[in-house]
This record gives structure tokens, C-alpha cells and sequence, in this order.
């Protein structure tokens, strides 16, 4: 078989606990963002875009949603003969049967895979920032700097500084000290989770790591600062365009504001560079008479007769007569229901909101109705709140 | 059903559509704001687990080879059966087109013959409707006709969107135990209350003799030659088949209009997407956007839009863009038009990707809506 020149491994393995009830049912790259799209869309169309064909994708944390969402790789042409995408889960031999430890270990314990298609080199790839990117260019620079690994690396306001993995480099872009997340940080270069590694490299280091009973086996906690140590050449590649990491309820919520700007922070109407999505089949949304829609996004099966104000709503939303909805993620099949109020909230996905009920307020913090939940008629979700069937029960348990 | 395979006659007499149909076949006639004709057909077929199925094209099918690609928004790319599309082939007796259906499928026998179903549904896509087969199909396995037509009752509604054509209108006397006693053909006022729908369940082997037969004997038109005699000569059991759904043949202009106008009514919208799902080529738009001066109401909007001025009583296809100030009232627009600010726009059907720019006035009178060609700019 002809050698393939750079493989992408994906790490979707994470629960991405402080999205709170969002990752309840389902791992974080499944989520849902941007009107049509899940997060993980973002790093597949990358790759497609970028003529990267093969990809593993890393799945540990409620893989069902995100194993059937990916199915055969179609909507990404990713469902090739030689290469594609393929989902990996942990998996027992017949010496050991183990979780992935970390995410250098998720990927040590597919070398297999890897070796099947013998690469040259090997993007590693996160799937909870929203961002596009040509991959190919890093890869380029990669293979110009002669390096042994080379991150992307962007600059973050000083003051949120502290909370990424931030690179000090040269004046050569060559990185010379990693520091996760410093309180008195020395550059604002942050870490985007995005390395290519020469394959050999990455054999190397990842098999001494896995030997090494002290290791956390993470990139960043072990990986990089053995390189370093080592005297590897780390190149840290410069992307300044859109890239957000929207591992939090309002890192997401904001994400999806992004997209309401005019003219947008994060354009998706990009002809060259499509983002690849799988969509339910849905008859175009209907605008009732009375109905009052600005600022938002709306898609495929909606029924709109209420108010809807600088949202995003997903496939087969229905907002009743009445209803308003406010600065708010409305996700796929949720309804809300007659005289209902949202605002700035995120409802995620078949949640009923019944009538009259309150999400969320004006100002303040985001609130948030976890997967399928149907709100009591009346009922009221503080800012800042966070709600499911099973928090609805316990707090009626609560009161009697 | 595994056993019944559907062929898909697309017809090629497109002249009442005008513009619409001046570069493509009716089948591929967008409609509702992201379908084309034909998906309606098709994921009736789907939806009753048909699984081998033929779309017989003609003249203009390249925009609906395009739109059916590998047959795989349908589930029909699998190994065995499938899409398959079955375009004229020159030959000393073939120049393209066909002179009806009986002479497709004669042009079409290897395909007849390789299928391995026992049944096929034979059908024209040229009408919106969705509805599952499978009451038809159990009918007329149970009933052991030899040919089932589906029908339906005719109501003004039903004739009204195609009143001024008649093309292949078969009107068909049916006694109370269902059996078709005359079919009457493109009459000028028919004197038979059931008008067939152009869907007919035939055994393979036998449609295969028959066409055969009627070819040998120079005759050329189904229900004509074949159906009309059979009934009156009770050589075969002929049955009908009663359909309630909701259908509409598209062969008009007016009643193109009025087809889309219908799908707005919250009743006729639920009879049509509410059942199962239609099935249709992906795009991967955007979701629609609406700016802060957007003002819509009963209208049906696709994905992929910008919507910034006033729409009402419309379907809008994909990619429409509709700029500040533009006022839209009974309109059809068809996917990646641009509308500039300030346009007013009524009764107009707009073809794909149609410019009209800032400031225009175009309004049609009610009954006759302006049909403007593809690529125009304005």
C-alpha cells in the first residue's frame, strides 16, 4: 500500500465535565453548535479541506451519539477504501484491557493503526475548539523548519493568559519553555491542542512515556516537556484567525453569538472552505403570519410563530405563539411552548419548555436545560441555572 | 416490499412549464423551497422498502442525474439493486425521446429483465404527493389483479392547478367491486368521477409480455392500447386503487405557483412533510440568516438565506439573498437568486439564481404570475 504522508488522530475521548448537563448523554465533540453543525465537524471538515484522508477519531467518554453521527465518514468524503475515518475505542488484548490514561497514551495504544498506513507524520487533533484551519500549511511549515514537532500556538489576551497552555518561543518561533497555565505568563502564545509530530518522533517518545510508571501520559504534562528537555526541535506555528475553545456553557453560548455579528467573527458561508455537516432531512422552516424573527439563525424544520431575537435555533425547533426567545442556543427537536420566556440560555436537545415557563434572564450568568428535559408549565430556570428531568424531581421532592 | 421493484417515467413533454422546464426534464422541477419533483416520487418508493429503482430519463436529464448522483440521499447506493438511470440511447429506432411509455420501457428490457422482483410499480414524476405504497402493493397481491391503477376521486381541487392541460388526464369508470370498466383519455370534460394518478402495479413477467405484445403491433400508448382494451374486454383483472392523499400534478405555470402557494397552508404542509420524510440531494448550507430589519410571515424559507427585508406569503429556495428594504409578497424564488435592497416583488416566479437589482419594481397580475428564466439579471 502507498505510504500516506500525514494521519490526523483525533481525541474525542474527553467528557468536557464543565459543559455541565450539555455532556451528560454525550461526549463533547458531539455537542451541538451553530445552528446545524457539532463541534467535531469543525477538526473533520479541516481535514478534509486540507487533503488530510485519514483520520482516527479517539472515543472513550458516551461514544454512541458521536460513533452514529460519524457513521462511515460520508458527509466529510471521509468514507474511502484506503484511509477514511475510523473510530477508535479503547480495547482489551490478551494481557491487558485498559482505558485511555491520557491523551499521549490514547494514542500510544493505537500505534497499530497508525502503522497500518506508515506515515511520515501525524496531526494530533482536539475536538472542542471552533476554528478553521489549513493544515497543510502547518504541515508545510513542519517540514520547512525541519522540526521534530511543531504546535499551533495563538495569541490570547494577556489577561485570560493563565488559563492555556502557554508557549515561550524565540525570536525563531522555536519553542523554548512550555508552562501550563502560568500565573505570571511570559508570552501570550496559548497552546490550540493542535501538533504535528513526525512520526518516528512520536514513536519514540510516546513508547518511553508509556514505560514510565510516573508519567500522566498527556501531551502537555509529559510529552512536551520531554522534548524539551531533550534538546527536540518544537516549532510553534502562528494561527491568528477565529479559533475558540468552547469547552464551557459560556464559551459556547458566545461561540454561537459569534455567529450573529454582521458581518459575522466566524464566517461559515465560505464556499472554499465548507463545513461539512450530517443534517436530519427537513423541509425548509416556516415563518408564521405574526411571527417576529431578527438577528438569528434559523435552519431546516423550524416552525416559528412567536418572537425570536439574536438566537441560534437548530433542526426542527418550534416556538409557539407567544413565546419568546432571547439571546439564547435553542438545539435540535426542542419546542417552546405557548407564552414561554427564554433568555440567554441554552436549551439543549428535545427539551419541552412549557408553557409559561422561565429560562433564564435578561443579564447574568447562562442558563442551561439539559438533554430532553420537559419544563413544567410555569416554570422558572435562573440565570445561571442549570436543570434536567432529574434536577426537576429531586427539587419537587425537595419541597414536599 | 423486496419484491417490487419502481420504475420512474420521466416524461418529456415540458412545454406548459415554459422556462421552468427549458433547460430540465419536470422531474427536476425545484419545488418547496429545496426539492425537485422527482424526490416526492422517489421517497414514496423508499418509504414502502422499494429498493431497485429505475428512472427512465429523456431529453434534458442532465440537471436530474445531477440531483440523483449514486442514488445515496435515498439509501439507494447498495450493492445489489439500487438507483438506476436509464438514459436514452441512440439507436436506429430511438432518437432520444420516447413515443410514450410503452416504447421506455421496450428501450429498457435488459434492465426489465435483469430486475429479480416479482412486482413493479410503474410511475410518472410529474406530481407532488406523499403517501406510502404499501396499502396498494398488499392490495393487489391480496386481490390478484393483473394490473392495479391508484386513483383518486376528483375534487376542484385536485383538476384546478391543471385545468388548461391535458396531458395523459385518464378519467376511469371503476365498479363497486373496484374493477376498472373504461378509462377515458384526455376527454374535454370527463364524464367519469376518478381521475388515475399515474401509478400502476403490474406483475414484471407480465408487463414485459405486454409491452412486447403492443410493440410487435405498432401501438404506443399504455392506457389507449392496453389498459382501455383489456377493461373492456375483461381480458385482464384490471383494479383500482383508492388514494386519499394529498396530490398535486405540476403542469402549469399557474398551477406551479399555486402548488407552492398551497404547501404554506398549515394543513397541506402536514399532509405533505408531516408523514414520512422526502428525501433530497444535500447542500450543506448555512442556516438562514435574519438581520435586524427582516420581516417575515407565512413563508417558507430554506437554508442558506439572508434575509434582511419583508417576505410574505413566499417560498424561498437556497441561498436566497433578500437585501434591506426589499419587499417580497406571493412570490417563488428559486435557489441563489439576489435580491438587491429596496426591490418589490409580487407574483413573480423567480428561476435559479436570478439578480434583481437595487431599487426595481416587478409585479405580476394574481392569476398569472411573471416567470422570469434562470441567470437573468434584471
Amino acid at each position: 500500500m502507498k505510504r500516506k504522508k500525514c494521519i490526523a488522530m483525533l481525541l474525542a475521548g474527553g467528557q468536557g465535565s464543565r459543559l455541565g448537563l450539555l455532556t451528560k448523554v454525550m461526549a463533547k465533540p458531539a455537542v451541538p453548535f451553530g445552528g446545524k453543525y457539532r463541534i467535531i465537524d469543525f477538526p473533520l471538515s479541516n481535514c478534509t479541506n486540507s487533503n488530510i484522508d485519514t483520520v482516527g477519531v479517539l472515543t472513550q467518554y458516551r461514544p454512541l451519539e458521536l460513533n452514529s453521527y460519524i457513521g462511515s465518514g460520508q458527509t466529510w468524503d471521509l468514507d474511502l477504501s484506503y484511509g477514511g475515518v475510523y473510530v477508535l475505542p479503547p480495547y482489551a488484548t490478551a494481557d491487558s484491557s485498559e482505558w485511555y490514561k491520557g491523551t499521549a497514551n490514547a494514542i500510544f495504544q493505537n500505534f497499530g493503526f497508525i502503522e497500518q498506513f506508515d506515515p511520515e507524520y501525524v496531526l494530533v487533533l482536539s475536538g472542542d475548539h471552533i476554528y478553521k484551519m489549513d493544515y497543510n500549511k502547518m504541515l508545510q511549515e513542519h517540514i520547512e523548519k525541519g522540526a521534530d514537532v511543531t504546535i499551533a500556538v495563538r495569541p490570547v489576551p494577556w489577561e485570560v493568559a493563565p488559563s492555556f497552555g502557554i508557549m515561550n518561543v524565540d525570536g525563531e518561533n522555536n519553542i523554548i519553555e512550555f508552562e501550563e497555565k502560568p500565573k505570571q505568563p511570559k508570552s501570550n502564545l496559548a497552546s490550540m491542542g493542535v501538533y504535528i509530530f513526525t512520526w518516528e518522533i512520536m514513536k519514540k517518545y510516546l513508547t518511553d512515556d508509556n514505560a514510565d510508571p510516573n508519567s500522566k501520559n498527556d501531551f502537555g504534562k509529559n510529552i512536551i516537556p520531554n522534548l524539551l528537555r531533550d534538546n527536540k526541535k518544537l516549532y510553534a506555528y502562528a494561527f491568528t484567525s477565529y479559533w475558540k475553545d468552547v469547552g464551557t456553557i459560556a464559551s459556547l453560548w458566545e461561540a454561537n453569538m459569534d455567529l450573529l455579528k454582521d458581518p459575522p467573527e466566524f464566517d461559515l458561508t465560505d464556499p472554499r472552505w465548507k463545513i461539512y455537516s450530517r443534517t436530519p432531512v427537513m423541509p425548509p422552516h416556516y415563518i408564521a403570519p405574526g411571527a417576529e424573527v431578527t438577528g438569528s439563525m434559523i435552519t431546516e424544520g423550524c416552525t416559528i410563530k412567536g418572537t425570536v431575537k439574536n438566537s441560534v435555533l437548530f433542526a426542527g425547533v418550534k416556538v409557539a405563539e407567544g413565546a419568546v426567545v432571547e439571546d439564547s442556543v435553542i438545539m435540535p427537536g426542542s419546542s417552546i411552548e405557548f407564552g414561554a420566556i427564554v433568555r440567554r440560555a441554552i436549551v439543549a436537545e428535545n427539551c419541552v419548555i412549557g408553557k409559561n415557563a422561565y429560562v433564564g434572564e435578561a443579564e447574568g450568568d447562562i442558563a442551561l436545560v439539559g438533554h430532553g428535559t420537559a419544563l413544567p408549565e410555569g416554570y422558572r430556570v435562573k440565570a445561571g441555572e442549570q436543570v434536567d428531568t432529574e434536577e426537576i424531581t429531586r427539587r419537587e421532592a425537595a419541597e414536599k | 416490499m423486496k419484491d417490487v421493484m419502481g420504475i420512474v417515467y420521466t416524461s418529456k413533454d415540458d412545454l406548459t412549464l415554459r422556462e421552468l422546464t427549458s433547460q430540465r426534464a419536470v422531474a427536476a422541477v425545484p419545488v418547496a423551497g429545496r426539492y425537485r419533483i422527482i424526490d416526492f416520487v422517489i421517497s414514496n418508493l423508499v418509504n414502502s422498502n422499494i429498493r431497485n429503482v429505475g428512472i427512465i430519463a429523456q431529453k434534458n436529464y442532465q440537471s436530474l442525474m445531477d440531483h440523483l448522483g449514486s442514488g445515496k440521499e435515498w439509501d439507494l447506493h447498495t450493492r445489489n439493486n439500487g438507483l438506476f438511470i436509464l438514459p436514452p440511447y441512440l439507436t436506429r429506432e430511438n432518437g432520444g425521446e420516447y413515443a410514450g411509455i410503452l416504447d421506455a420501457l421496450r428501450a429498457n428490457f435488459d434492465y426489465l429483465r435483469r430486475s429479480t422482483q416479482e412486482y413493479a410499480i410503474l410511475t410518472t414524476s410529474d406530481y407532488v404527493m406523499t403517501t406510502s405504497l404499501e396499502p396498494m402493493i398488499q392490495q393487489h397481491i391480496k386481490s390478484g389483479a393483473d394490473i392495479t391503477i391508484m386513483y383518486q376521486q376528483v375534487t376542484p381541487q385536485l383538476t384546478e392547478f391543471s385545468a388548461s392541460s391535458k396531458n395523459n388526464h385518464v378519467y376511469m369508470d371503476i365498479a363497486e367491486d373496484g374493477t376498472v370498466k373504461d378509462l377515458e383519455i384526455n376527454p374535454n370534460a370527463a364524464s367519469y368521477g376518478n381521475m388515475a394518478l399515474n401509478v400502476i402495479m403490474i406483475k414484471r413477467t407480465l408487463l414485459i409480455y405486454l409491452v412486447d405484445q403492443a410493440i410487435s403491433q405498432g401501438l404506443h400508448d399504455l392506457e389507449a392500447d392496453v389498459l382501455r382494451p383489456a377493461a373492456h374486454s375483461g381480458s385482464m383483472k384490471i383494479l383500482g386503487y383508492e388514494e386519499k392523499s394529498y396530490y398535486r400534478r405540476v403542469e402549469t405555470i399557474r398551477g406551479y405557483f399555486n402548488l407552492n402557494m398551497d404547501l404554506l397552508k398549515q394543513g397541506v404542509f402536514e399532509e405533505v412533510f408531516g408523514k414520512t420524510p422526502v428525501y433530497t440531494k444535500t447542500r450543506d448550507s448555512v442556516p438562514t440568516i435574519y438581520r435586524e430589519s427582516a420581516k417575515v410571515a407565512n413563508s417558507l424559507i430554506a437554508d442558506g438565506c439572508v434575509i434582511d427585508g419583508t417576505v410574505e406569503d413566499s417560498v424561498v429556495f437556497r441561498g436566497v439573498v433578500v437585501g434591506k428594504g426589499a419587499k417580497l409578497k406571493n412570490c417563488v424564488i428559486l435557489q441563489d437568486c439576489y435580491i438587491e435592497d429596496g426591490v418589490e416583488l409580487e407574483n413573480v416566479i423567480f428561476d435559479k439564481a436570478v439578480t434583481i437589482r437595487k431599487g426595481e419594481r416587478l409585479v405580476g397580475p394574481k392569476q398569472y404570475p411573471i416567470v422570469i428564466g434562470k441567470n437573468v439579471t434584471l
